[in-house]
């Protein structure tokens, strides 16, 4: 994952923060621990994190770290496991619903004024991507799982479907605005083509907002993944996923066994909070 | 006539616009429930062995004959006479199932959406005006967060401390004691027909089964809500307007109001997306609560591949949130001119 991104010359909306180096790197250190368990969690759990290994509803101990659910899993291994699914889930959705979003906007904000069918399908696309963001992101997924089926692809390109949109319109309105500033002007009179336009000016300065909201769709994607787990259409059990974890500790919580459903759903608080961590550094942005 | 219409033509232009998106919108949930693997006739005869003929006449029966075109027209013209079909599984009719349960899940969104506005203009206003309250603090910054913990969770963590530990909420089974009567039927509303019954058992027993779900969904939904409109109201404190208004030695009262006044288009404005939200979040809360409203229905049909019901369902919350938009553009076109179409606004 490379954190340093180019934000391009282009006047930006609002002033940017001095970034402060000490303060910054601290910021990081979450995502960096996340990212790390991710990597490694599957490889060092104590117990296996799809058998059942003990007797069902123990409390946390010495031996069960989180205490075991209500079949008898332990929770400590599932939470530490799922830690991957959750993430990879995650970071595919950001980085597909980013690009592909970036490359719709581009188009649709390019062509939207123009005459004829490309202007039309433009125009189009715009207003299905206005009339996407009315329905609820769960509604829609509920929905595309039942079109896709529950694996971790399908799950990541029904969630890139759902979060696209959001990052699209906020390149077009972008690319709206740059499309009328003089140095698109200057480059055509010194002979570049449409493409070159595109790709070296309107590009890079017209991007930023979607990079911006990246964070903010990935920590939509985590949760989303574990609200579709939690509905009980997302990844089927016993594949160690958060919100399919916190739904089957919910019975238990109503009558007092909270720790099945507690540890999953801190560290998946816990993740979220450290991606808009990174989020901020990188944007200096509230 | 003209002059009419110059006056009127803005609401009237988004009236006409509105069966248009409509249309396309049930033309997309054609398309995207047709896409859907799997054999549905199949999943209607549960694997068992049928004739050809059986086979066929299950298929009409589906309206899965013709052409494509066909299809989606006979699914158009039915859409328009608000036949919606009937569950592939149950045999029941969507329409009616939808009748029963939208109120439950519109009812509990709503409640929930005016708590959380509520609760945002009063924070968001004491965070704007005393920024430096220690109150004022802890909500700018949970607010900034918005969105970490999601509803699901803090539905769990709600259950387990106000039911299990402290026993101030009743168990999270359903809108009301199981022990005690429906309301009768006037509006369809659980909460409205008890309040009208006049059942003062019904109507304690549905608010202390209510609170905890409403509350849940506030938590989670309100600080969204809070930092837009704190945003908002900033940018409306930081405006030319307020301090030409204190320069000419305005009452602090006349301040605040023209303030919120020019805050209040940008805050109806995100009511629109707090409504998305808080159909979304009902449809989980539901699911904890065991309330059957219409996440419940949502569910079974994705888990048992019922494409009608499913597309049912499409189609009634997509209408719904439509609707919910169009109300929400008007509202702020009529507090706002500059917002309406064909308005050319200078320097903007």
């Amino acid at each position: 994952m490379t954190l340093t991104v180019d934000i391009p010359s282009a006047p930006p909306s609002r002033p940017r923060r001095t970034r402060r180096p000490g303060v910054a790197s601290v910021t990081l250190v979450p995502a960096a621990i996340v990212l790390l368990l991710a990597v490694i969690g599957p490889l060092v759990v104590p117990y296996s994190p799809v058998d059942v290994v003990d007797r069902p509803d123990l409390l946390p101990g010495a031996a069960h770290w989180f205490g075991t659910d209500s079949a008898g899993m332990d929770v400590f291994s599932r939470t530490l496991a799922a830690t991957r699914n959750n993430l990879l889930i995650g970071l595919i959705t950001t980085v597909a619903a980013t690009a592909v979003g970036i490359l719709v906007g581009l188009l649709v904000g390019m062509n939207e004024s123009r005459r004829g069918p490309l202007g039309f399908v433009a125009r189009g696309v715009s207003r299905a991507l206005d009339l996407v963001q009315a329905l609820p992101a769960i509604v829609i997924g509920l929905v595309l799982i039942a079109f896709f089926g529950a694996t971790i692809p399908s799950l990541t390109l029904a969630l890139s479907v759902i979060l696209f949109p959001n990052q699209a319109r906020l390149v077009r309105t972008e690319v709206l605005r740059v499309r009328g500033e003089a140095y698109l002007d200057a480059a055509r009179i010194s002979g570049d083509s449409e493409t070159t336009l595109i790709r070296k000016h309107v590009l890079p300065n017209s991007s930023w907002p979607a990079l911006e909201n990246a964070s903010l769709v990935f920590g939509s994607a985590i949760v989303l993944t574990a609200g579709l787990g939690f509905l009980g259409v997302g990844l089927h059990p016993p594949t160690p996923e958060w919100g399919s974890m916190i739904a089957i500790g919910a019975p238990g919580a109503a009558s007092g066994r909270w720790w099945s459903a507690l540890f999953p759903a801190v560290a998946l608080a816990l993740t979220v909070f450290a991606v808009s961590g990174v989020g901020r550094r990188l944007f200096g942005d509230d | 006539m003209s002059a009419l219409w110059s006056r009127n033509g803005w609401w009237v232009r988004r009236l006409a616009i509105l069966p248009v998106h409509l249309l396309l919108f049930a033309v997309v949930v054609f398309f995207l429930v047709k896409l859907i693997p799997g054999d549905p006739v199949a999943v209607l005869s549960g694997g068992q062995r049928m004739t050809p003929e059986q086979y066929e006449a299950a298929r009409a029966s589906l309206g899965l004959t013709g052409t494509v075109f066909g299809q989606l027209g006979a699914f158009l013209v039915n859409t328009v006479t608000l036949d919606l079909g009937n569950s592939v599984l149950t045999g029941t009719s969507v329409l009616a199932e939808m009748g029963s349960r939208l109120p439950e899940t519109v009812e509990l969104a709503v409640m929930a959406m005016v708590v959380s506005s509520l609760v945002a203009v009063g924070l968001g206003f004491l965070v704007v005006l005393r920024p430096r309250n220690l109150v004022s603090r802890a909500v700018a910054s949970y607010s900034r967060a918005a969105g970490a913990v999601p509803d699901f969770c803090l539905g769990v963590a709600g259950i387990f401390v106000f039911y299990s530990v402290l026993h101030w909420a009743p168990a999270p089974i359903g809108r009301y004691d199981t022990l005690l009567n429906p309301p009768p039927r006037t509006t369809g509303f659980p909460f409205l027909d008890a309040l009208f019954s006049s059942d003062t058992a019904l109507m304690g027993s549905m608010l202390a089964h209510l609170w905890l779900p409403v509350g849940v969904l506030v938590v989670a939904y309100a600080p969204m809500l809070v930092k837009l409109f704190i945003r908002s109201l900033d940018q409306a404190k930081n405006a030319q307007a307020t301090k030409f208004r204190i320069a000419s030695g305005a009452s602090r009262r006349m301040v605040m109001v023209s303030i919120a006044r020019r805050a209040l288009p940008a805050t109806v404005a995100m009511f629109g997306t707090i409504f998305g939200f808080m159909v979304g979040g009902a449809v989980v809360v539901e699911q904890l609560f065991a309330i059957p409203g219409m996440g419940e229905y949502a569910v079974q049909a994705v888990t048992r591949s019922d494409f009608v019901s499913l597309r049912g369902f499409l189609l009634i919350v997509g209408a719904l949130s439509l609707l919910v938009f169009f109300l929400v553009d008007v509202v702020t076109m009529l507090l706002d001119p500059r917002r309406r179409p064909g308005v050319a606004v200078a320097g903007g």
